[in-house]
């Protein structure tokens, strides 16, 4: 059992070592030092403390577990009716990277129904063994039998660690699989790199992404990560297959659930200029109400929506509800590119948080591009067409 | 119906910084709420209540000032409130934490629905809800926008996926995971608050478990250690391109490109 | 009034002034919102736009424009609701904007020192970044704060705080002949001779052109708790109003809202509001140094409402219950806005006392003038707003009803003792009903300051006294 321990005659000032605790976590009770339930054994005031005041006491060595029995880095495979979602190939690509430093194979657990065609796509990416479980009880995703299939592959293979895409199934499956084999799982992990004794180095934000926390799971195999989509690069597809596909089965009481899907529909476009994670704005700059259309293409080639400013609204050229701004609304998307935007403060306040500014305007001094981090120069009934070309000949392509 | 619900105390404000010399955390305040996410799962329980009739109770781990949110949970509607608190639980990672909810919650007795906030806004990681339904060993649904039915046996819901919906009907008792905006949350009542205040909060500590090996509690039970806390980088980087149309929309392009947006 | 119509000689000066081209808007340049401001309906366009940097610019153009007789208006942000930045005669507009520098934080004497054109946003978050509380609390917070000091804007914090005026402390102003004048400063008493500085705040740009302002700071409070108090219907929620007031609890703010604006408010933003069970809502502001001071301070509140028949009493003490709330209350003007089809305000001010006969008295016009009227307001300090919609009817129909309905509450408010304005200002849009309700000699008194401000009445023509 660890354990801090207060050796109250080494504290000189109480009140400076409270201090140091950024949970709030010791507290005095009749002029001596206590710890309560608050602390999270960060260690803080071990460290940070006067010599010997807090130590940290450790009464039995946790049992060591042998590494070496554990073996290869395993991807899920995320997907709907075999439709594989594109973070799966990010994360085979990190899962390469990882492997090659121990010397491990990169495996693809792949569960679902009628998908043993599909899943030859994934031996254009390099993994060197698709573990396929394919039975029409698996179909579509139900956390129970996805979580027993989980476990059989876990405990027949023995892999070192597992990613999985933090998508909607991705976070539910993952935690799940963790409690089931009492392990370890770092959600949201924004950098992953692996050390020589085969632990994982987790890194991952928290409070909101004002703190980043270095994880690892020293003591327990498999060791698992969640990775959100867009965080890390997919590898080149290549021509030929690599790998084999091994297929599995499960017994079928296993498969058990008190889970029906009824149906799968597709998800009407989201409403609201608040919860789109793309958005193009019309500023001012935008000479007449037909020229929306072209900002109205590039939204949608982008998956996002068309904002404006409070002079398009009050033209009547788009409704209130686009309106972003102190008097209309205050957005935060991944990306924002303003198009003929000045960039009046009465803007700028409901946009600032944006994780991606870019902003296109042909006046250099305007406001904008104080608080764009890419400032385009230039003229956007010339920018814009050409963007829009290059988007599409790479969708095409 | 029998409904619990897990509750979190937070931060007030996540501003926290991290001293980039000493590595220590400076908070900002000590002042804390509860977690904005559960107030999501409270409503959700308080118009599920409404409907079907039942009671609705709540939980949460932490400090014994964490009182407090089971006072502002009886405020807005709950009828019973436990506070597991006991310095062995410090330190828990996901694993841990989940366990000593799922026993708390067996000791409470039985539910028809737990029902959780989407993620925490201190730990932000949105698996405790899921790892409680293992250990309990009932089914749940993570990211519910949406319910459409519910009776006495079974719950129908929409959940969230990255481009599609779907619909899946529960038999009780499980646990969801309910996301932001399924229904815009209530206010505290002061009326309540004031009936309430004679209501007991019962206590947990790790003596009152059935499992009270304490090898599996706080950061012994824990797989996952924290390695070291830092600053994130943040993003002051401006740049400003004044150059030809065409070589503006193919920096553009790449630009976007590289953020993956196309 | 003759006035000199600008031409190629007067531009070639101004240019000549500023020094810089892009800081002048001439002609077509300009653009179309310098001819009107937020809502009064009022357009006409300046001749040439000048964006000031300092006051001995400003200073070099009002003394042209003096010798030469011609117009200036003077202008912030352009928010204002009833005309009183619009150029009425032309001439040059004097945009105060880029004026936009915080000049010092006074630690010593609790003041700051501002230029005219900061915006009331940047002043509170500079301020309260450095633990200090500026409290006026204008809805419209991208306002410049040379316009709160023009219209004495007043807001959500008046019934404990005050208004703009009695956080101005000292005033740097161009005269319209050029001299450049202090009034006031950073002393806290000051009976020497009339009350200058008093005089500037509030006269919308007609006696001078505001350059440099010495405001009051207070110590921040740490917290604050709002209550959303439901009650039946109307009636019973204003009629608890006086009460609060009368049981000397200090809110900051106490105000009211109807359902239907609340549904507006809700499809403007595509958020719910908290609350549905009921028709009127009060809602009540409490600030102070902890929860526990606040919740000592709100109990005696709490249980007077619902000893008045409130349904409950709801506490919103965190950040996002705040904004679940007071989002939607700043969102009300948009809101009403985006209900119709075009709109006019009256932004009455009468005792608190009378309160409740105020509202009911407009709550019950429209079935008297067959016009929707719709109103929501700082209860708590007197003010009401109210605005009068278009909607489907023509034209003629709205000029006859909406001045109709216009008169009958100006009328009301006299009867009640109350004003034309709480903290609009009177402009352009509000003279008839200001002259209507003050004395002739009031009035005469005013034209007697103007004139004596500025003999050749060239500064901001045609507003508030001047017929």
């Amino acid at each position: 059992m660890a354990k801090l321990e207060i050796n109250q005659e080494k504290i000189t000032d109480l009140s400076e070592l409270i201090k140091i605790c950024p949970f709030g976590a010791m507290e005095e009770k009749d002029g001596k030092l206590e710890i309560n339930s608050a602390c999270k054994m960060c260690r803080l005031c071990v460290k940070k403390g006067p010599e010997g005041a807090v130590t940290y006491v450790e009464d039995q060595k946790a049992e060591e577990i042998d590494k070496s029995l554990w073996n290869g880095i395993v991807v899920y495979v995320d997907h709907v009716d075999g439709k594989i979602h594109p973070v799966t190939y990010e994360l085979i690509g990190k899962a390469k990277e990882l492997a090659k430093k121990i010397s491990h194979p990169v495996y693809a657990l792949f569960i679902g129904s009628d998908i043993k065609e599909k899943s030859r796509e994934l031996l254009h990416y390099g993994v060197d063994q698709v573990f396929l479980y394919d039975d029409p009880e698996l179909s579509r995703f139900k956390i129970e039998p996805y979580t027993a299939v989980f476990e059989d592959f876990i405990q027949k293979q023995h892999p070192s660690a597992i990613l999985v895409g933090a998508t909607t199934v991705g976070r539910q499956l993952a935690p799940r699989v963790a409690a089931r084999m009492k392990t370890g799982l770092t959600a949201d992990c924004t950098i992953l790199e692996m050390n020589e004794n085969t632990d994982l180095s987790q890194i991952r934000p928290a409070f909101g992404g004002n703190i980043m926390a270095h994880i690892t799971t020293p003591n327990h195999r498999p060791q698992m990560a969640t990775v959100r989509y867009k965080v890390m690069n997919a590898p080149e597809r290549m021509e030929e297959e690599q790998g084999e596909i091994v297929e599995c089965s499960i017994e079928k009481d296993k498969l058990k659930t008190n889970v029906e899907v009824l149906d799968i529909v597709l998800k009407e476009k989201e409403k609201f200029i608040e919860s789109a994670d793309v958005l193009v704005v019309a500023g001012r700059g935008v000479k007449k109400e037909e020229d929306l259309l072209m900002l109205e293409e590039l939204a949608d080639l982008l998956g996002g929506q068309l904002a404006c400013t409070r002079p398009v609204a009050e033209n009547g050229w788009l409704d209130a509800k686009r309106q972003v701004g102190l008097s209309g609304r205050t957005v935060r998307p991944k990306l924002i590119i303003t198009c003929g935007v000045s960039g009046a403060i009465q803007f700028v306040a409901g946009m600032d948080h944006s994780d991606q500014i870019i902003a296109i305007n042909k006046d250099e001094k305007a406001s904008i591009f104080k608080v764009a981090h890419y400032g385009l120069v230039g003229d956007l009934y010339e920018v814009i067409p050409q963007f829009i070309e290059k988007i599409k000949e790479s969708q095409g392509a | 119906m029998n409904i619990l619900v897990c509750i979190k105390q937070v931060p007030e404000s996540n501003k926290v910084e991290v001293d980039p010399k000493t590595g220590v955390l400076k908070r900002n305040g000590a002042a804390s709420k509860m977690n904005p996410y559960d107030l999501y799962a409270l409503e959700t329980a308080m118009r599920l209540k409404e409907e079907l009739g039942g009671e609705v109770s709540v939980i949460t781990m932490g400090p014994p000032q964490a009182a407090q949110v089971i006072r502002e949970a009886y405020a807005m509607g709950a009828d019973h409130g436990t506070l597991i608190s006991d310095r062995r639980f410090g330190g828990a990672d996901v694993l841990a934490t989940s366990y000593t909810l799922a026993q708390g919650i067996k000791k409470m007795g039985d539910f028809d629905l737990i029902l959780c906030g989407k993620q925490t806004t201190d730990g932000d990681t949105a698996q405790v809800g899921p790892e409680i339904s293992e250990w309990l060993g009932i089914p749940s649904v993570s990211n519910v926008r949406k319910i459409t039915e519910a009776d006495g046996q079974n719950i129908t819901v929409e959940m969230d996926m990255p481009d599609d919906i779907e619909i899946t009907r529960i038999a009780y008792p499980c646990l969801l995971a309910v996301d932001k905006d399924i229904f815009q949350p209530r206010l505290p009542s002061y009326v309540r608050k004031t009936e309430k205040a004679d209501t007991e909060i019962t206590m947990l500590s790790l003596d009152d478990m059935d499992d009270r090996d304490e090898t599996h509690y706080g950061l012994n039970g824990s797989p996952t250690q924290v390695q070291k806390i830092f600053p994130p980088e943040t993003n002051h980087h401006r740049e400003l391109w004044n150059e030809e149309s065409s070589i503006l929309s193919e920096k553009l392009f790449q630009k976007v490109k590289e953020l993956k947006f196309v | 009034m003759g006035y000199k119509r600008l031409d190629e000689k007067d531009l070639m000066y101004i240019k000549q002034v500023i020094g810089d081209d892009e800081r002048i808007l001439y002609g077509e340049n300009i653009n179309e919102e310098y001819s009107h401001d937020e809502l009064s309906g009022t357009q006409s366009y300046p001749d040439v736009v000048v964006k000031a940097a300092n006051a001995e610019e400003i200073s070099k153009i009002m003394s042209y424009a003096y010798e030469h007789t011609i117009p200036v208006t003077p202008r912030g942000a352009g928010t204002g609701l009833v005309g009183s930045s619009v150029a009425m005669e032309h001439g040059i507009m004097m945009d105060t904007s880029l004026m936009n520098q915080i000049l010092e934080l006074d630690e010593e004497n609790l003041t700051v020192t501002v230029e005219p054109g900061v915006l009331l946003m940047e002043l509170s978050a500079f301020v309260e970044d450095h633990d200090f509380f500026y409290p006026p609390d204008p809805g419209e917070k991208s306002a410049t704060i040379g316009g709160n000091i023009s219209t004495n804007a007043g807001g959500m914090r008046a019934v404990k705080y005050g208004v703009t005026r009695d956080y101005v402390r000292g005033l740097e102003v161009v005269l319209p002949n050029g001299k450049i004048v202090e009034f006031g400063g950073k002393i806290v008493k000051n009976s020497s001779g009339y009350a200058m500085k008093d005089l500037m705040v509030g006269s919308e740009g007609t006696l001078g052109i505001i350059t440099k302002a010495v405001l009051k700071l207070l110590p921040l409070p740490k917290k604050a708790i709002s209550l959303l108090i439901p009650f039946e219907n109307l009636n019973s929620a204003i009629q608890t109003v006086p009460e609060i007031i009368k049981s000397k609890a200090i809110p900051t703010a106490i105000e009211f809202m109807q359902r239907e604006v609340i549904e507006d408010a809700e499809e403007y933003l595509g958020k719910k509001f908290p609350d549905h069970q009921a028709d009127a809502y009060l809602l009540l502001k409490f600030d102070g140094n902890s929860a526990e001071e606040i919740e000592a301070d709100y109990d005696k509140v709490a249980k007077l409402c619902l000893s008045q028949g409130a349904l409950d009493v709801l506490i919103s003490d965190t950040e996002e219950r705040d904004e679940s709330i007071w989002k939607a209350r700043g969102a009300f003007l948009e809101a009403i806005k985006g209900s119709t089809t075009y709109m006019d305000e009256v932004d009455v001010v009468v005792p608190r006392n009378k309160i409740s006969e105020m509202v009911e008295y407009m709550h019950n016009l429209h079935s008297e003038v067959d016009i929707r009227i719709k109103s929501f307001g700082h209860a708590g300090d007197g003010n009401l707003h109210a605005y009068i919609l278009k909607d489907d009817l023509t034209e003629e129909q709205w000029q006859e009803r909406m001045t109709l309905a216009m008169e009958k509450i100006y009328r009301k408010a006299n009867e009640l003792n109350g004003q034309v304005s709480g903290e609009h200002g009177i402009g352009y849009a509000k003279k008839p009903y200001l002259n209507e309700s003050l004395e002739e000699e009031t009035m005469n008194i005013m034209r007697g300051i103007k004139a004596a401000f500025d003999p050749k009445n060239i500064l901001n023509p045609h507003k508030v006294c001047q017929l």
